[in-house]
């Protein structure tokens, strides 16, 4: 009855040399139990800051739990479905794996979709993922970016002082209020990496950060350009600095811009969150 | 300064992740969902309230997504249960294009984002469901499902009363295929192999005990993570590449001409297959450099066709309904938000 039921499959399958009939489901239970400690690592290990915006962290710690709970329930009813097996016959060669009551896609012959599924969840196990830095943030537009942001700020504060403001508070005043001889004067304190533009004169360079509005996908780079009293080599890129000075109007890139004139910059680690929100 | 190329891998590989780790859970949710409704709910009496008629079964099939908090990556798996159940054509297609946009998740998410812009909000409801309803009615006229379903799919799905019509080069190929047969009282053999056997016993699961149900939950879900998890690294993996290679420069210089700008973001939603319940953060950020049309056309467009979303359809559709649909879904959407910019903003 079996053999008939399952179709052409069953004959070919028979006379090949094929994997046992309980590697499929297998790794169907590696590969979702994988995805969940992927995503319980990235929580722990404190990169999931990386990849998402923080509103979104609960949803994956759930999905995280999700994922393990169906990996080990399956995993358990393939263990039971082949013991009891071995007692009832060690003759018959089929798992009685319980009939899905959807026939699935099939975009992928069997075990693609597993093995891709796993193959990525052992990457993203071993490999990192790191902060977007300089150079991502010239390909991005940084230099666009001032306009490039929410046109409604949602934490706009106008009652914030302005050594207390960030980066990305500048950047939002900005686009509120663009004449930058508004902000002539005012004591400016932010931290940022740093970016040079090609087309930037040595005397400056471009104070950034990254807004992360879901994902990294959508990441996007901020920065004002900082007057400097020496030559901007002595500031790689991707340094992470603390900026002190007020703010001037200067034409840099040929455009009249807010611009921090510098009178300390301090060299800070870089931030165990790197982005802004 | 150069773009190393293992800078730019690297980055690849953190949006490519990044675009899992935030899909993931709104698959997770799709799937459980589409799971429960399977086994819990008896899908043929909610069909069977479906009206027939084309136009009426096609903006209830819209609406029915607010029932269903599900994004893109989720719709999918139940689009293509309640078409296999026998939810009239109209009803499946307007439910995979509309539901996505349509429903209480998405629409609070686009609030929250365009709180001060209300009328995005109630414009992406709007057009999405007028989109999804026109598309409905248009699929409404195909009365034979098989020349646009994938075979796994459409040999599950009741079959029209038309079916002595179809050409007789399907009928053979049927009955060349293998499986088991019952001979009926017509003389006309019916298929009796797992789909269908699985499908009624699907539907009578609501009878069933429930660690039963359970179980058949358990194994549904992992099957469907586990094939649309597929085409999710798939369609992440193109978006993340196509990301990476083209600044995002080129796409915004596109322009800023009402024109323009619409095929612009339309082409970024394509690209950057972003969930529906984040995505209008994402338009957010292009909110003071994009006109309004163009915005209302990435988050119109954006839920109903992307990468990602194209490799989920083909699971149900043929690649040329799925063509045919991405067709009409974006020049409606063009026009639409054209008429916005154009007479409204």
């Amino acid at each position: 009855m079996s053999a008939k039921s399952s179709g052409i499959n069953f004959k070919d399958r028979r006379n090949r040399q094929v994997p046992p009939d309980w590697a499929l489901p297998l790794l169907d239970v590696v590969a979702i139990t994988a995805w969940g400690v992927l995503l319980l690592k990235y929580w722990l290990a404190g990169s999931l800051n990386l990849l998402i915006h923080p509103n979104y962290f609960w949803l994956v710690v759930v999905t995280a739990v999700l994922l393990v709970i169906v990996g080990v329930l399956k995993g358990m009813q393939l263990f039971w479905t082949i013991r009891q097996r071995s007692f009832v016959s060690g003759r018959s060669r089929r798992v009685n794996q319980p009939v899905s009551p959807v026939q699935h896609i099939t975009l992928f012959p069997p075990g693609w979709s597993g093995t891709l599924l796993l193959a990525t969840a052992i990457l993203g196990l071993l490999i990192t993922p790191k902060v977007f830095n300089s150079q991502t943030a010239l390909q991005r537009g940084v230099s666009e970016s001032v306009s490039i942001t929410r046109s409604q700020p949602q934490a706009f504060r106008s009652s914030k002082k302005p050594e207390e403001r960030s980066l990305i508070d500048w950047v939002r005043i900005l686009n509120v209020y663009p004449e930058p001889d508004t902000y002539t004067g005012q004591k400016v304190k932010v931290q940022g990496f740093v970016v040079h533009p090609p087309e930037m004169s040595a005397q400056y360079l471009l104070l950034s950060r990254f807004v992360i509005t879901c994902c990294a996908a959508d990441v996007y780079p901020v920065g004002l350009p900082v007057k400097l009293t020496q030559d901007s080599k002595a500031y790689p890129p991707d340094t992470w600095l603390e900026v002190e000075g007020k703010m001037i109007t200067e034409t840099v890139q040929s455009k009249r811009q807010l611009t921090i004139d510098a009178t300390s910059l301090k060299k800070i680690p870089e931030p165990k969150n790197p982005y802004n929100y | 300064m150069k773009l190393t190329l293992s800078n730019q891998l690297n980055n690849a590989f953190t949006i490519f992740l990044s675009l899992l780790v935030e899909a993931m859970p709104f698959l997770l949710l799709g799937v459980l969902l589409s799971g429960l409704l399977l086994l819990f709910i008896d899908e043929r009496k909610l069909i069977a309230a479906m009206p027939r008629n084309p136009i009426l079964g096609a903006f209830v099939g819209s609406c029915v997504g607010f029932l269903f908090p599900v994004c893109e990556c989720g719709n999918v798996p139940v689009a293509r249960r309640i078409l296999m159940q026998g939810a009239p054509l109209p009803v499946a297609v307007s439910f995979l294009l509309a539901a996505p946009t349509i429903n209480p998740i998405v629409i609070w998410s686009t609030w929250v984002a365009f709180r001060d812009q209300p009328e995005i909000v109630v414009l992406r409801v709007v057009f999405s469901l007028a989109i999804a309803t026109i598309i409905g009615c248009v699929f409404s006229v195909q009365k034979d499902l098989r020349p646009i379903l994938q075979t796994a799919v459409a040999r599950s799905v009741p079959q029209p009363v038309a079916v002595d019509k179809a050409p007789i080069k399907d009928q053979t190929l049927a009955l060349l295929e293998s499986g088991s047969f019952l001979l009926g009282g017509t003389g006309k053999p019916i298929r009796m192999d797992n789909t269908v056997l699985q499908a009624s016993l699907a539907a009578s699961t609501a009878k069933k005990p429930l660690s039963y149900r359970l179980s058949l939950l358990l194994e549904n879900t992992v099957q469907e993570l586990r094939e649309l998890g597929g085409v999710l690294i798939l369609g992440s993996a193109i978006a993340a590449t196509v990301q990476v290679i083209v600044p995002r420069e080129a796409i915004l210089s596109l322009g800023m001409s009402p024109v323009t700008s619409i095929l612009a973001m339309m082409l970024l939603a394509g690209l950057v297959s972003i969930c529906s319940t984040v995505d209008s953060f994402f338009a957010l950020s292009f909110a003071s450099t994009f006109t309004s049309g163009s915005l209302l056309a990435f988050l119109v467009f954006g839920p109903m066709i992307d990468l990602k979303g194209i490799g989920l359809m083909l699971s149900i559709f043929r690649p040329r309904a799925v063509i045919f649909l991405f067709a009409l879904a974006a020049q409606l959407t063009f026009l639409l938000t054209l008429f916005i910019n154009l007479y409204v903003s």
